[in-house]
């Protein structure tokens, strides 16, 4: 009798499990701005960015795809090392180092890495640290010029809790980042 | 005698119904105040029901560039509210500076925007289903005749 009791109780456990529904992941926006004392706190569900970002149809935004004119950033075309990373190994793949500003790409453990150090001009630290299938699923069913926010969005979906973007500069933080809390901690 | 009473009880029973479909909706709470001397005062509380009522009685000239904004966004605002009606309650957006601080928050099926500034204090809540009926009727009345 015990023995049936025990198998039972494993059993609803089990079932419990499997069929309790999915706590809602949230993409967390924070920005203090210390000079002009200005703090932003945005939290949206993913599953909300998920429904409504393919819904969209407007200026850059289409189909879940984001539409960018010059898919460049410092010079350095995005898509390209997307692109290039892909098929690479794990390690260090970008690094360009010039007179203020230390930029490397790696991607380590299924995470792609992007580190920015600038010590030109106003300090500034950028840490990206987004899961490798985020960073693919951006580039895919794209064409040039293109970002699939869709598909990457539903990538984050399946990604644990994570810390995206941190910006440390001299009059400004950011951090973006992923959870199940419905607040920014 | 009986028959009156029950004609009063039809009439009774007909305007609880009544009542009780026109607030099944919950309220629209719109509350503006400008902070300066003899500045504007505005509170409403509308039934719900009544706002898409409302714009399909606006005569089309009046809300056509609302309806024309609107309408690329429409897909989207159907989507929004129909996923936040089933997102546990919370704040959305929080923006605070000095003097000023704007929020957005989703609470028991309404959505809820709250600004603040020097110049006046804006408090808007709307349940989710409202926004999704008077976006559809706006996006209606944007279409040609």
């Amino acid at each position: 009798m015990k023995k049936t009791v025990a198998i039972l109780a494993m059993v609803f456990m089990a079932a419990a499990v499997a069929f309790a529904a999915p706590a809602e992941r949230y993409l967390h926006v924070r920005v203090d701005s210390g000079a002009k004392d200005q703090k932003v706190r945005i939290n949206i569900p993913l599953s909300l960015a998920a429904q409504v970002i393919p819904a969209i149809d407007s200026g850059q935004l289409k189909n879940g795809k984001i539409q960018l004119g010059n898919f460049q950033a410092n010079g350095v075309n995005v898509r390209k090392i997307l692109t290039a990373l892909k098929n690479a190994p794990d390690g260090e793949f970008v690094s360009v180092q010039e007179p203020g500003q230390d930029v490397r790409v790696a991607k380590k453990n299924g995470i792609l890495i992007v580190r920015v150090r600038q010590t030109k001009g106003e300090r500034q630290n950028v840490d990206i640290t987004v899961p490798w299938s985020v960073a693919e699923a951006l580039t895919t069913n794209t064409t040039e010029n293109q970002l699939n926010v869709e598909a990457a969005i539903q990538a984050l979906e399946q990604a644990g809790n994570m810390t995206l973007v941190t910006v440390t500069g001299e009059h400004q933080n950011v951090r973006i980042w992923i959870d199940s809390s419905s607040t920014a901690q | 005698m009986a028959l009156l009473a029950k004609i009063g009880f039809g009439l009774l029973g007909t305007a609880v119904a009544g009542a009780g479909i026109l607030l099944s909706q919950g309220f629209v709470h719109v509350q503006v105040v400008q902070k300066q001397e003899n500045g504007t005062h505005l509170h409403l509380v509308l039934p719900a029901l009544a706002v898409p009522i409302a714009l399909q009685l606006v005569p089309r000239h009046d809300l056509a560039q609302a309806a024309a904004q609107v309408r690329p966004w429409l897909p989207a605002i159907d989507k929004a509210a129909s996923v936040l009606g089933n997102s546990p309650d919370g704040p959305l957006v929080t923006v605070t500076e000095p003097g000023e601080r704007v929020s957005v928050a989703k609470s028991g099926g309404s959505l809820f925007v709250d600004v603040n500034d020097p110049r006046e204090h804006v408090y808007v809540s709307v349940p989710l289903a409202t926004l999704q009926s008077a976006a559809n009727v706006l996006a209606s009345r944007a279409e040609p005749d």
